[in-house]
């Protein structure tokens, strides 16, 4: 690999212990490595782990089998530099737009003019001003997508774990989040480790698509993206629509592997 | 640069308004409807007890019970049996409310805590506890810390399940996120858990305060001596009749009024949740 | 496996047993208020045998099981008729409202003062106690009854009574069979207090019998078997819900 690896997970094997029931191998032998401020795509059908292997690298899950370090550190809990962004949101309902942006900032005791200033500039970059002091059971999907991507940026991560964000959104506001993410990205740059199984939307957003299997899953294919625009008229490009070609042939197979399991 | 999120938000915002008028308007014509029927049971309850179908022991009057209890306040009976049941099943309540959150989030934070009491409260939960009352008199006398015991005994029981069950039910991303930001294993329960499972605890909070005042009054009947329960049965050994239908509407208006503000302060402490429209039976 | 689970969970229960047994004999509470569980079960066994305990039983279950069936027909009955004809629903539903925050055992010296000490009273009591929670279950059961299943079924010729049976009474059921839950609940709650307070039969009555002729070891036995037979008529019904409920997923 060239250049230095931020994230590096090697040979990481996991199972998934249900409480009633067998245990399921859920990973096997997954070796990644992500470079700083990349955008990162992980792919696969649905079962696959990819998701798994987000909550490992966040620290909420224990890593049992092989290693996972960021920045040269092992990996042992959650932490502000590796924030999450969850497929549900997962805002604090008793509390305010604003109070949930703050939370972090509070954590990390920074001073209340600071916190202020902080919170507002991020509710400011998401486009959620009047809405500060509404709770989230008064808010659309996005704007609570939205408020959970600013309250994640809100404490400086170095890292961003996204869990299929735009997964329980509608198409329309999906295609609006997915614009105003690169934009975000661009103007502050991150690594980004974005789960999804929307083809699609992984060749749009990321700069490496990583392809996982059908569980248990390992990393089948490794796949660089370079376009030289982001706009959504890239879509009909013709590198494209070759590109979203290529990566759902490699993807087929495990999808309907995939569908089999469910169905046995 | 309007958004479509804005905008359908901003849409939301003003549905919400005009939602909270048509709620008002609702609930004014359900109160409405409420009084009415108090009013015709009033009329009917004055009516048949003077058509002479039932003797005035049978079914006193609304007006002479009315009598009565206005008697009562002026004496001042009314306010020291009312002041001492209420105090009673209030305390009783608060020590089952804060005993009960504790032992729950205890419960669920330690395996053997929660190994221990959990069949205590499983079986438990649906016995007639009441039926302790003679052992708990015979440990603690007949004066108000028996009265209150029992309060804590039977009250504490639906606290716990709640808790337990709310808790339970917060979402991992829940606390992940929390995590995520920092926060410590010791503020969780505080910052996070209780917060996010309190609308569970209202819920068995609301159940807990009339058990406590159903639990009262009937210690009060079977010890006797002063508070609602106690003046009601001692008016009904003396045959006393506008005297029990006096602690009758006392009572109900009591427990009504005590149902009302915890409704009430569940909607103010739960602003931020979305619950359905109530039914329109409570 | 799941026998030693069950037996692991309900362990608590025979350590208590245990430790109530030690606290007793080894005088650390004084023996007279806590009488060992040993000697409790003995009492237990001499109210059997001289039919004490059976008798008073049976008067107590009598009017429970008397009271609810009244209960559960009529406030059955009433809670469907509620959430068919609107009329009635305006009319009831907010005496339902009314009485449901009332401390149902304020109408325990009532029903003293109309029919005395007997069975009638506890049969009354009980019956307008319970009556409240089997109204609003089958009111909210009947209210629930999806839309879609009663038009097919007055589509295909259903009268509206042979509609209230076939489609409204099944699917209200679950709420229904809830209610009467709690209504049971309620049922043991009401008998127990009301025969504490007044009575010549009964658990209540031995109870206070006992106690006040200081025979202790009895009425802990007396106690005990009223709570558990509480907690196992709770958990009977719970089976027998779940049969009756068993095309429910």
């Amino acid at each position: 690999m060239d250049g230095q690896a931020q994230i590096v997970i090697d040979k990481v094997n996991h199972t998934y212990r249900p409480p009633r029931g067998r245990p399921v191998p859920a990973l096997a032998n997954v070796s990644l490595e992500v470079r700083p401020r990349e955008f990162l795509a992980l792919l696969g059908p649905s079962g696959c782990g990819k998701s798994t292997l987000l909550y490992l690298v966040g620290g909420f899950l224990p890593t049992e089998r092989g290693r996972i370090e960021v920045e040269g550190k092992p990996v042992i809990k959650p932490g502000p530099d590796r924030g999450i962004v969850f497929q549900h949101f997962a805002l604090f309902p008793w509390k305010t737009v604003r109070g949930n942006i703050l939370y972090g900032l509070e954590r990390q005791g920074l001073p209340r003019a600071e916190r202020e200033a902080r919170a507002q500039s991020f509710i400011d970059l998401v486009n959620l001003n009047g809405f500060e002091d509404s709770y989230p059971s008064q808010l659309s999907g996005g704007m609570k997508q939205r408020t959970a991507i600013a309250r994640t940026l809100a404490i400086d991560p170095n890292i961003l774990l996204m869990d299929e964000p735009f997964g329980a959104l509608d198409a329309q506001t999906r295609s609006l989040m997915q614009t105003e993410l690169l934009s975000i990205w661009q103007r502050t740059p991150k690594t980004v480790i974005f789960v999804t199984h929307d083809v699609q939307e992984a060749v749009y957003l990321a700069e490496r698509v990583a392809v996982m299997s059908a569980r248990p899953g390992r990393i089948k294919a490794i796949v660089d993206i370079k376009f030289g625009r982001r706009d959504p008229g890239i879509f009909r490009s013709k590198e494209f629509v070759e590109k979203v070609d290529e990566l759902w042939n490699l993807v087929r197979d495990e999808a309907l592997k995939a569908q089999e399991a469910k169905a046995s | 640069m309007a958004r479509v999120e804005d905008q359908a938000g901003l849409a939301a915002a003003e549905a919400d308004i005009s939602q909270a008028g048509a709620r008002r308007l609702d609930l004014a014509f359900r109160s409405g409807a409420g009084v009415f029927s108090v009013l015709l049971l009033l009329l009917f309850w004055q009516g048949f007890a003077h058509s002479g179908r039932v003797t005035p022991f049978m079914l006193p009057s609304f007006t002479v019970v009315l009598t009565y209890i206005k008697n009562d306040a002026i004496g001042g009976d009314l306010w020291i049996n009312l002041g001492l049941t209420l105090y009673r099943a209030t305390v009783g309540f608060l020590i089952a409310a804060v005993g009960g959150i504790t032992l729950g989030a205890l419960m669920s934070r330690n395996k053997y805590i929660h190994w221990f009491f959990d069949p205590i409260i499983s079986v438990g939960f649906p016995m007639p506890k009441i039926a302790f009352l003679p052992v708990i008199i015979l440990w603690l006398g007949v004066y108000d810390v028996a009265k209150i015991s029992i309060v804590v005994f039977d009250a504490t029981f639906p606290v716990v399940t709640a808790t337990l069950a709310g808790i339970a039910a917060v979402e991992k991303e829940l606390l992940w996120s929390a995590r995520n930001m920092g926060a410590s294993e010791r503020a969780m329960m505080w910052q996070i858990v209780l917060p996010a499972a309190s609308p569970q605890i209202l819920t068995g909070l609301q159940v807990a305060l009339p058990i406590a005042l159903i639990v009262e009054i009937i210690a009060e009947m079977v010890m006797g001596g002063y508070g609602l329960g106690g003046a009601m049965m001692g008016a009904s050994r003396f045959a006393n009749s506008p005297g029990v239908f006096a602690g009758i509407v006392e009572i109900a208006v009591i427990g009504f009024i005590l149902i009302k503000a915890m409704a009430m302060i569940r909607r103010r402490l739960l602003i931020w949740h979305q619950e359905a429209a109530e039914p329109t039976t409570a | 496996m799941t026998a030693i689970k069950t037996l692991i969970r309900y362990s608590p229960l025979v350590l208590l047993a245990l430790l109530w047994e030690a606290l007793a004999r080894l005088n650390i509470v004084d023996s007279l208020a806590l009488p060992p569980l040993s000697k409790v079960a003995v009492a237990w066994i001499d109210l059997i045998r001289d039919g004490e305990l059976i008798t008073n039983g049976e008067a107590s279950l009598y009017r429970a099981f008397m009271g609810l069936l009244l209960a559960v027909l009529f406030g059955g009955v009433l809670g469907m008729a509620m959430a068919r004809w609107r009329t009635l629903d305006i009319f009831v539903n907010p005496l339902v409202e009314l009485f449901y925050p009332l401390p149902k055992s304020a109408l325990i010296p009532i029903t003293v003062l109309w029919l005395g000490f007997g069975d009638g009273s506890k049969i009354l009591l009980i019956f307008l106690a319970c009556m409240i929670p089997v109204t609003i279950g089958a009111y909210n059961g009947a209210r629930g009854s999806e839309q879609v299943l009663v038009w097919s079924a007055r589509s295909m010729g259903a009268s509206r009574m042979r509609m209230m049976w076939d489609v409204v009474m099944p699917s209200a059921l679950p709420e229904l069979l809830n209610g009467i839950r709690t209504g049971l609940a309620l049922a043991f709650i009401l008998l127990v207090s009301s025969e504490l307070i007044v009575s010549q039969q009964g658990f209540g009555y031995l109870i206070g019998y006992l106690g006040s002729t200081g025979a202790y070891e009895g009425m802990y036995a007396v106690v005990l078997t009223v709570a558990f037979l509480g907690f196992a008529a709770d958990r009977l019904y719970q089976v027998l819900m779940q049969w009756l409920l068993r095309w429910r997923e």
